[in-house]
């Protein structure tokens, strides 16, 4: 059963897209059709009948049909043994991509619509690096189709894999554009500046660590972004007690960049996925509590049983499983870290990674064990 | 140990409080509470305490310790150590067990498996074979190696003395109960003062260990403190650099980046004593054990005269596996197993059976949702490779067939084991693993070979090799992570 939330417009269109991908990748991928083979032995007549693929795997082997045009990689080294240690911690993973033109087509309508949101002008600060430094960033590569987009006026890259922000690119792009708007206070009343034609608005894409990091730079002097302006914000800060850290975090944006938590996005991603969800158009978004994001049609999610990986009902947490059809040339269902629920009328309620991590002893773990042998 | 009745399950552990200190130190009046493991704890708050004025009492407490003669000192430690098993009663195997998330029948396994190394007895034996005349932690006397006993070419007639320093700090590993308690014994048998920060999941054990110390005698009660404060968090950072640079010795365990912050923060005049994590391995020879002929293998060698069955020796892997919920340093991870792929196959039927035995002997404390998605996602990449598994559901241990690329502990009672063509062969698999390696447990080679055996074992970094069914529980005296456990915490004087 597929549980989590009813039925949904084009269900059957995505069932068969599903069941035909699933059938060219089981027939390409020796890899994937040993995975199914063992762990199932149901022919699937229904996407969720398919195995997950869990994103662990990444780490260890290349999973694609056909040849790869470009090779993401995940930069955490954070993860899980089977008593919840560090298991494949010390490798990252990989998403082998067949066809970048289908990761942008992934990623476009969902970036365009949360995030451009009919603005006609925009200019854009990157606190996410340029990808000509990290091409094998995903983050950083959508960061590029994001500056490529014909809004976009001109892209500021204020973000060094090496530095960190550069806070002064940030300033000068802000203040250069209008000095008056850009230093002055910002309080409530103050906030939005009248619209004004020599301000288009800015699109600041970052990750929570970068912003954080701008945030402390501009304690003692804040900036003001121009009228409209949004934020892109990414990874970080999930969970219950963490909505408090976002709540705080966007009123600390709030007050060091005059931008209302209404313009603040949060973009779910990663990188074993061509597919992101968003919990908000950007001007429209609901306080950070009660905030659902939202993938395309063309991805399903469930919210699974931690120990059997059934299905759960709607706004139960568990496991949250992807399928994710523009994973066509690697795999489409993928079995995540991620814990969350998933709301009746289908959206994503994001919990972080799953509650409860492994008690240490003195036996080693296995991302230490994985320095020490280099990866045996 | 005495039991009062079957321990519940469901019983709700009991606030802890993780601290005993020296009479003469004001009792700390603001604290902070928090979970460790199952078990509600609170510790006083940073400010609540000072950490000089702490250590200073320590040492003032040395000049006590060292009017202790080393007999007495065996009888007082194996004498609280005896109370504590004898006075542990359901209650305290509970908040032990929900300290350190281990089932209320797994705490008593470990603890009752830790014992036998603190008697008085063991004690004695301990303090006998790392210093043949213990009286040498006494005072001067004349040195026996320069009587010509031990062959060193010293001068005659010198007169030598060993102790610990002032004050030894004790930084203990996450959660397995009783790592700490061997620790303090050490450290008093060498008439160091001792300043104890167990791990997170040994709080329990501890206090009351420290506790039966201050009962025990003034002397000790002067010179024994234990405090928890959550280590590694930027908040507590200056208060234990404090005590890090107060102390005279540091004695940590933990991972590599506990390791690295000490070494970063302690004064340079600060010895420090590591005992890094580790990881066990286990050699079993299936062809020595009577059984079924393993038909796509060589031939049979002779049974080793009075061996045991391959179910036998499995069994004992999954002990070694099990116990401490494979969190102990010398927790087995990975079973090398000379044969081929039948015996492969058997061997790993009969370690599962094992494993489900035990798991119903010694149930894991039930997993969390972190813990479950580890090992969904570490079945599912077994599977990706290849491997064979048991059970065929996830449940609360793995058995794992596959080569050994990629081999990595994965915890939870996961075994992973390896066919290997030869004994010759396993020095080549483990040859990567040499900075990590510690225990290796043997089991169905004969004393011949495994002596040949363990020359190949002790040149990559092997420093415990024992029969398999000894793994779990080291002796009294074991040369924990190739020192000699109480020479590596004393200082030599000489007198000429």
């Amino acid at each position: 059963m597929t549980a989590g939330c009813g039925a949904v417009p084009g269900d059957a269109a995505f069932n068969r897209l599903a069941l035909k991908i699933h059938a060219a990748q089981r027939a390409s991928n020796p890899v994937l059709r040993r995975y199914w083979d063992a762990v199932s032995d149901r022919r699937p007549t229904a996407w969720h009948e398919i195995p997950p693929v869990p994103v662990r795997a990444f780490r260890d082997m290349p999973i694609i049909t056909g040849t790869a045009e470009v090779v993401f990689r995940t930069s955490g080294t954070t993860g899980g043994g089977a008593g919840g240690g560090t298991g494949g911690g010390a490798r990252r993973g990989e998403h082998h991509v067949a066809s970048l033109k289908l990761y942008r087509a992934a990623a476009r309508g969902s970036y365009r619509r949360h995030l451009f949101a009919g603005a006609p002008a925009l200019r854009l600060i990157s606190l996410v690096p340029n990808p000509a430094l990290v091409p094998d960033s995903s983050l950083a590569t959508m960061a590029g189709f994001i500056a490529r987009e014909s809004e976009v006026t001109d892209t500021v890259w204020a973000f060094d894999p090496a530095r960190g922000v550069d806070v002064g690119a940030v300033r000068e792009a802000i203040t250069a554009a209008d000095p008056v708007v850009a230093t002055g206070p910002v309080t409530r009343a103050s906030h939005p500046a009248p619209p004004t034609a020599s301000t288009p608005p800015v699109l600041l894409l970052t990750t929570a660590f970068a912003l954080v990091q701008l945030l402390d730079a501009l304690a003692q002097s804040p900036l003001r972004l121009p009228h409209g302006s949004r934020i892109m914000e990414t990874g970080g800060f999930k969970g219950r007690a963490a909505e408090v850290g976002r709540a705080t975090l966007y009123q600390r944006v709030h007050r060091a960049l005059g931008v209302p938590e209404s313009h603040i996005v949060n973009e779910y991603g990663m990188t074993e996925m061509l597919s992101q969800a968003y919990d908000g158009v950007a001007g429209q978004g609901p306080p950070p509590g009660e905030r659902v994001h939202r993938f395309p049609p063309w991805v399903r999610t469930r919210a699974l049983d931690p120990a059997d990986l059934s299905p759960l009902p709607a706004e139960r947490p568990g496991l949250l499983a992807h399928c994710d059809l523009a994973n066509a040339a690697s795999v489409c269902h993928l079995l995540t870290e991620d814990y969350g629920s998933v709301t009746a009328d289908c959206g994503v309620r994001l919990l972080g990674r799953a509650p409860g991590a492994a008690v240490r002893g003195c036996s080693l773990a296995a991302e230490a064990f994985l320095r020490v042998t280099g990866g045996q | 140990m005495r039991e009062k009745g079957a321990p519940r399950e469901t019983d709700a552990p009991r606030e802890t409080d993780a601290w005993v200190l020296p009479p003469g130190i004001p009792a700390p009046a603001a604290f902070e509470r928090l979970r460790a493991g199952h078990l509600p704890i609170r510790h006083p708050t940073r400010d609540a305490l000072d950490p000089a004025g702490l250590v200073s009492a320590l040492r003032a407490a040395r000049r006590g310790l060292a009017a202790i003669p080393t007999a007495e000192m065996v009888r007082i430690l194996g004498g609280a150590a005896e109370t504590l098993t004898r006075e542990l009663g359901r209650a305290d195997l509970l908040d032990i067990a929900a300290n350190g998330r281990l089932s209320a029948a797994m705490a008593r396994a470990v603890v009752g498996g830790m014992v036998p190394a603190w008697t008085t007895a063991a004690i004695d034996r301990l303090v006998r074979a790392e210093f043949p005349d213990p009286r040498v932690l006494d005072g001067f006397i004349a040195d026996m190696d320069a009587r010509g006993d031990a062959g060193t070419g010293a001068a005659p007639g010198r007169h030598v003395r060993a102790a610990g320093p002032a004050v030894t700090m004790h930084l203990g590993a996450g959660s397995v109960p009783g790592v700490t308690v061997t620790s303090m014994i050490r450290v008093l048998l060498v008439r160091s003062a001792v300043l104890v920060k167990p791990g997170a999941g040994d709080i329990a054990l501890t206090v009351r260990f420290a506790r039966l110390l201050h009962r025990a005698d003034p002397r000790l009660a002067r010179a024994v403190a234990v405090q928890y404060w959550p280590g590694g968090s930027r908040a507590w950072d200056g208060w234990e650099r404090g005590l890090l640079r107060a102390a005279d010795q540091v004695v940590v365990y933990g991972g590599d980046a506990t390791i690295e912050a000490v070494r970063a923060r302690a004064a340079a005049t600060t010895r420090l004593v590591e005992h890094p994590n580790r990881i066990g391995v286990a050699i079993v020879d299936a062809r020595t054990a009577p059984g079924p002929a393993d038909a796509d293998a060589a031939p049979r060698d002779a049974a080793v005269p009075g061996s045991d069955s391959l179910a036998r020796r499995a069994r004992a892997a999954a002990r070694a596996a099990a116990l401490f919920e494979q969190r102990g340093c010398v927790s087995t991870h990975l079973v090398l197993l000379r044969g081929g792929r039948t015996a492969a196959r058997h061997f790993c039927a009969e370690l599962a059976a094992g494993l489900e035995a035990i798991e119903a002997e010694l149930p894991p404390d039930p997993p969390t949702p972190a813990e479950l998605s580890a090992l969904h996602q570490f079945r599912g990449r077994m599977a990706m490779k290849g491997a064979a598994l048991w059970p065929d559901a996830p449940g609360g241990w793995s058995v794992v067939l596959a080569p050994a690329d990629a081999f990595e502990p994965t915890g939870g009672r996961t075994v992973r084991v390896v066919p290997v063509d030869s004994l010759a062969t396993c020095r080549e698999v483990l040859a990567p693993m040499s900075p990590v390696l510690q225990t290796i447990g043997l089991a169905g080679i004969d004393p011949d070979r495994a002596a040949r055996l363990a020359e190949d074992l002790f040149a990559i970094g092997a420093t415990r090799i024992v029969p398999l069914d000894q793994v779990p529980f080291p002796a009294a005296d074991w040369l924990h992570d190739g020192a000699r456990p109480l020479r590596e915490l004393v200082r030599w004087g000489e007198l000429r």
